[in-house]
């Protein structure tokens, strides 16, 4: 299988291990990710006005470029748009949902589209990497599992973009089960626990830092208590705030124990017995490969 | 397009392409003999434009007076200055800098940053906007010795046979023994060379060199170096002050004989200032649209020569000012680009000159005047191409280049040229170009000596304004490196003279009255002035009703 | 042979004005009366000067071009922008790392690019904009560079982008972080440097400053041509 893939700026600069660890397995998988070629911003950084077209112009360009890697046949997956970032899945459903629901916009958006031959016509699916794994079938990957992450102890954490407002979630808004499915399909125990959908503080990490560490901390803390060895997110900027956060979190509190947290991309490399060198452990704060070499890999 | 007639020559050059493709193919760069000296002497004295008999005349006053200069260069230097000495209170002056550098090219800007980085006040002045040059138009290279098969000295032999072994010894070793450190020093400032994976210089060859020497930007290379070294002067000099829109009319002199400033010109305000400068460093560049011999020209819309005018009058020599330089290849079609630059480096990849009927005539990297005595000869014998306005050309046949190299060549090296083609409806991969010698280059200048200094104390030349270096022909990518080696070197030496201590007498424009006497004594109309600051291309019918006197470059015609 | 010149009605500034068909937008201002001092320069394209807008009969369009390049057509209506605002940070290059951190501190405003490609639309050298803008966003600095690499700085993108980012410093500084920082260096440039600095052709130069002309003119002709 063939898609084509929106890596988003993230995937590109500190989340690197995400996007590495995400093609890899998914070459293990036979899912080729193909990189869409031209691409831009998801949009995200110019909010979702609903009084503002404009802001819909770099999602849909997106998309546009998709159609026309459907027209070149370097893809063969029908419509379908792969994400990573969860953030950047968010912001391109949200405007797909817009142009289908309402011609009249999806028309004036077209009509701006300088130098574009391709119209858009709202036939894109944005999927998560997530969802493919899922239409792939767990079971599916379980039988391709090499490294069982056997009593590993695994925290899901959802944040907000992957799974609200409902319209655009790749699963319940309330009680979502597709992360602690992924994890059992590799052999991991997912651990349930509250602060799974609570907020990281997002943006407020640019200029409210305190705010951030407090909720982090209280994020991490429920975690720990509920016996998690580490978490997993597939958000570059929930990773960045419960990762790099822990540093600040140590200095205010001497018995603060670090956490690592990893994007759910990284488990799944190692459980299909990729080389977990590969994939960026090292930009991790938290370094997480001492712990899952001590219980998995010397196993 | 072409119209349906020129299309029957191109079939022509079609029918021979095959033929011309083998030889390329087999005998690399080489495919027609390079003249010999005898050969080359011939042609010269037939076909170029500087050995026809009413090119020269002679000089009647000032430094070089008794010598043969071109026609439109005495022109300028027989006129009456803008002003007189007695419009100006030289005790109020506007601005007090150690180095005054006129016009902001590649030379100018050069000279700044270095003067700026000694930590002296620098002044740097431009009638247009800083890097408004033919330093920014420059397509094709700049040569630089710096490859394993190279040396300087094979660099040194090229300059000055291309020169026709006039050229000022000292500054071709300058030249030279710089080229690499220019480099260098460009690429720290961040310029963008083509290179390739492995970070060697993509080098090509130009007319007249006997090694692959040209490092390029794409062919927007004098883009390429300008805007850097104009970035550089905005985003972090430190002591340098510009001023745009603004000429310099005249230099000041001190009541010892040494430069002590200059009358600056806005442009648009119309507004005299008084500059003191300790020192003065002319960059104006050359003298393109004095259009000599009617020819039509590449230069930008500032190269009036103002320079020469200026340090002619404050007592700098002329030097080499018999000889012009003109581009083989200047657009004959469409009549919208006439006389625009086809870059050399088109035939440095593999384009080869043809005539009329297909047929090459000249090797095609020959020294550019040699080159464009040929393309001369072919036309003036009757084996060119008319255009519908009348003007003859040959063609330059640019689809051998993705011939020889592959497809897509010519949209990565000659991005700018494609461009310009494509604005009319030409695609040069396809078809090939017509063209013909156009005004592109001032081979001499004000004389400098290695440190880019005059006779004149204190007052520097660098780029295009000075004369020496390149004898009575410049090859190709020697400007680009002229400008930045002599810019350097200008700017430092400046510096370093003000470091050591420089002590102004009385301001003066004493000289500018004394030349305005011997202008008068040869008669000239009053209406002769100069320096020209721009060329003037209303129709005379227009003029004709304006009755103004306000416009920049009234010569008489 | 006298051909009649065939004339078209353009407006300068809202006059009309009957000039050469064929002109340029240069052509028909000098035609008409003009010596431009601003918004002209190479008058070759090379330069950016007089980038203008102007719009066609009959076309709602607003379209953007060199006037130096742009052939005027019957109806036309045209002005000459004699400069673009736009300001320019302070830097030291040396001081800057290859980075997506040097254009968020920079050129901030780059991040409120929404990808409507208004300023690839306006550009006249048909440089792709908003993918260079998008390049940067995303710390690609080498793209960016390549992308950019043929602006001649002339400001109709920043003139006409509705999030007022000033693409063409932006492009300037990704070029010469790539030239400095992210190109390889010359293996053959170091060396030579260093023989140049060793004196190693000191003598050769010498020998060349001292010889005669027959002998110089001897040596010149007689040199090995080796051009790849």
């Amino acid at each position: 299988m063939k898609i084509p893939y929106f890596p988003g700026c993230s995937l590109k600069t500190y989340a690197s291990s995400f996007e590495k660890s995400a093609i890899a397995s998914g070459a293990e998988l036979g899912i080729e990710f193909v990189e869409i070629p031209r691409w831009n911003c998801c949009g995200v950084v110019s909010s979702l006005t609903s009084d503002d077209l404009m802001h819909h112009l770099a999602p849909v360009r997106n998309m546009i470029r998709v159609l026309e890697m459907q027209n070149d046949k370097i893809v063969d997956t029908d419509n379908k748009m792969l994400t990573l970032c969860s953030m950047c899945m968010n912001t391109l459903k949200r405007s797909n949902l817009k142009m289908q629901e309402h011609a009249d916009e999806l028309e004036t958006i077209n009509d701006f589209m300088y130098k574009e031959d391709q119209k858009y016509d709202g036939s894109v699916q944005v999927m998560h990497y997530l969802e493919i794994l899922k239409e792939y079938g767990f079971a599916k990957i379980a039988e391709k599992v090499k490294v069982s992450l056997k009593g590993l102890k695994v925290a899901p954490y959802y944040g907000c973009m992957l799974i609200r407002p409902k319209e655009v979630g790749i699963d319940d808004a309330e009680e979502p089960t597709i992360f602690e499915d992924f994890l059992k399909a590799l052999g991991a125990e997912p651990v349930d626990w509250r602060s799974k959908k609570t907020c990281c503080g997002s943006y407020l990490t640019v200029n409210k830092e305190n705010i951030v560490v407090k909720l982090t901390g209280k994020i991490l803390e429920d975690a720990r208590r509920n016996g998690a060895d580490l978490i997993i997110t597939s958000c570059p900027l929930c990773a960045f705030n419960l990762d790099s956060r822990q540093e600040l979190l140590q200095i205010r509190n001497p018995n603060f124990e670090p956490i690592p947290v990893l994007y759910f991309s990284q488990l799944l490399a190692i459980a299909l017995g990729l080389d977990i060198n590969k994939f960026g452990f090292e930009n991790n704060k938290v370094d997480g490969m001492p712990l899952l070499k001590n219980k998995i890999l010397n196993k | 397009m072409y119209p349906e007639y020129m299309m029957e020559s191109i079939k022509k050059v079609e029918a021979t392409r095959a033929k011309r493709l083998a030889i390329a193919r087999k005998q690399g760069k080489q495919v027609f003999p390079p003249m010999d000296e005898q050969e080359r002497e011939n042609i010269l004295e037939t076909f170029h434009p500087d050995y026809k008999k009413d090119a020269l005349r002679e000089m009647r006053l000032g430094v070089n007076k008794g010598e043969m200069i071109i026609n439109e260069v005495v022109d300028i230097m027989e006129s009456y200055p803008r002003n007189k000495a007695s419009d100006f209170d030289l005790s109020k002056v506007d601005y007090e800098t150690d180095v005054l550098v006129i016009g902001a090219g590649s030379a100018g800007l050069s000279a700044a940053i270095e003067a700026d980085k000694k930590g002296v006040k620098t002044l740097l002045v431009t009638k247009l906007r800083l890097g408004d040059s033919n330093s920014m138009m420059a397509q094709g290279g700049i040569q630089a010795a710096d490859q394993r098969d190279d040396s300087p000295t094979l660099h040194y032999l090229d300059v000055i046979g291309g020169g026709h072994f006039d050229n000022k010894k000292e500054l071709v070793e300058a030249l030279v023994m710089d080229g690499p450190k220019s480099i260098k020093w460009l690429e720290d400032l961040g310029v963008m060379f083509d290179k390739d994976d492995d970070g060697r210089m993509t080098v090509k060859p130009g007319g007249g060199t006997c090694r692959n020497r040209m490092h390029s930007t794409r062919d927007y290379t004098g883009a390429g170096i300008c805007r850097v070294l104009r970035d550089e002067v905005y985003s972090n000099a430190q002591n340098v002050k510009y001023l745009e829109y603004t000429s310099a009319t005249e230099l000041i002199l001190d009541d010892k004989g040494q430069v002590a400033g200059a009358i600056l010109y806005h442009i648009e305000l119309k507004e005299y200032f008084i500059v003191k400068a300790k020192t003065v460093i002319i960059a104006t560049g050359g003298f393109g649209r004095l259009h000599i011999r009617g020819f039509e020209t590449t230069n930008h819309y500032g190269a009036t020569g103002d320079g020469l005018v200026l340090g002619y009058r404050a007592g700098a020599n002329l030097m080499f000012m018999d000889s012009v330089q003109y581009h083989p290849t200047g657009a004959v079609f469409p009549e919208q680009i006439v006389g625009f630059l086809c870059t050399e480096k088109i035939r440095s990849i593999g384009a080869q000159p043809v005539n009329e009927a297909g047929e090459l005539f000249v090797y095609p990297l020959e020294p550019r005047d040699v080159e464009a005595s040929a393309f001369i000869r072919e036309c003036e014998e009757g084996r060119g191409v008319t255009t519908p306005s009348g003007l003859k050309g040959i063609w330059l046949d640019s689809p051998l280049i993705e011939e020889l190299s592959g497809e897509g060549t010519i949209e990565t090296t000659l991005p700018a040229m494609l461009r310009q083609y494509e604005r009319f409806d030409i695609d040069i991969r396809k078809y090939p170009m017509l063209v013909f010698p156009t005004l592109h280059y001032q081979n001499g200048g004000l004389e400098i000596n290695k440190n880019a200094e005059t006779t004149v104390p204190g007052l520097y030349v660098a780029g295009e304004a000075s004369g020496g270096i390149h004898g009575r022909n410049r090859l190709m990518g020697n400007s680009q490196l002229d400008i930045i080696v002599f810019g350097r070197r200008a700017g430092i030496h400046a510096a370093e003279k003000v470091i050591a201590g420089i002590e102004l007498g009385e301001l003066s424009l004493k000289h500018v009255d004394d030349y305005a006497k011997e202008v008068e004594k040869l008669g000239v109309p009053k209406e002769k002035i100069s320096p020209l600051i721009l060329p003037d291309y209303i129709p005379d019918h227009v003029k004709a009703k304006q009755m103004t006197e306000e416009y920049l470059g009234t010569l008489v015609k | 042979m006298a051909v009649e010149q065939k004339m078209v009605t353009v407006y300068i500034m809202g006059e009309p004005q009957l000039v050469p068909e064929g002109s340029t937008i240069i052509m028909a201002w000098e035609y008409a009366g003009f010596q431009l001092k601003k918004g002209l320069g190479c008058r070759e394209g090379f330069c950016g000067a007089c980038a203008t807008v102007y719009r066609e009969k009959g076309d709602y369009k607003l379209k953007g071009g060199l006037a130096c390049q742009t052939v005027v057509s019957e109806g036309m209506s045209l002005v000459q922008i004699p400069y673009v605002p736009a300001e320019r940070p302070r830097y030291n290059l040396a001081e800057l790392k290859p980075d997506i951190n040097t254009f968020k501190e920079l050129f901030p405003t780059i991040f409120r690019c929404v990808a409507c490609n208004t300023c690839s639309k306006a550009c006249p050298q048909d440089i792709k904009v908003m993918d260079y803008i998008q390049q940067l966003k995303r710390g690609d600095i080498a793209a960016a560079a390549s992308t950019s690499f043929d602006c001649i700085r002339c400001g109709l993108c920043a003139l006409r982008c509705p999030a007022d980012i000033v693409q063409f410093n932006a492009a300037t500084l990704a070029q010469r972080l790539y030239g400095k920082y992210l190109a390889k260096p010359s293996p053959e440039l170091a060396d030579r440097l260093q023989e140049i600095a060793d004196g190693k052709y000191d003598a050769e130069i010498e020998e060349l400053n001292n010889m005669g002309h027959d002998d110089l003119v001897k040596k010149y002709y007689s040199r090995e041509m080796k051009i790849r």
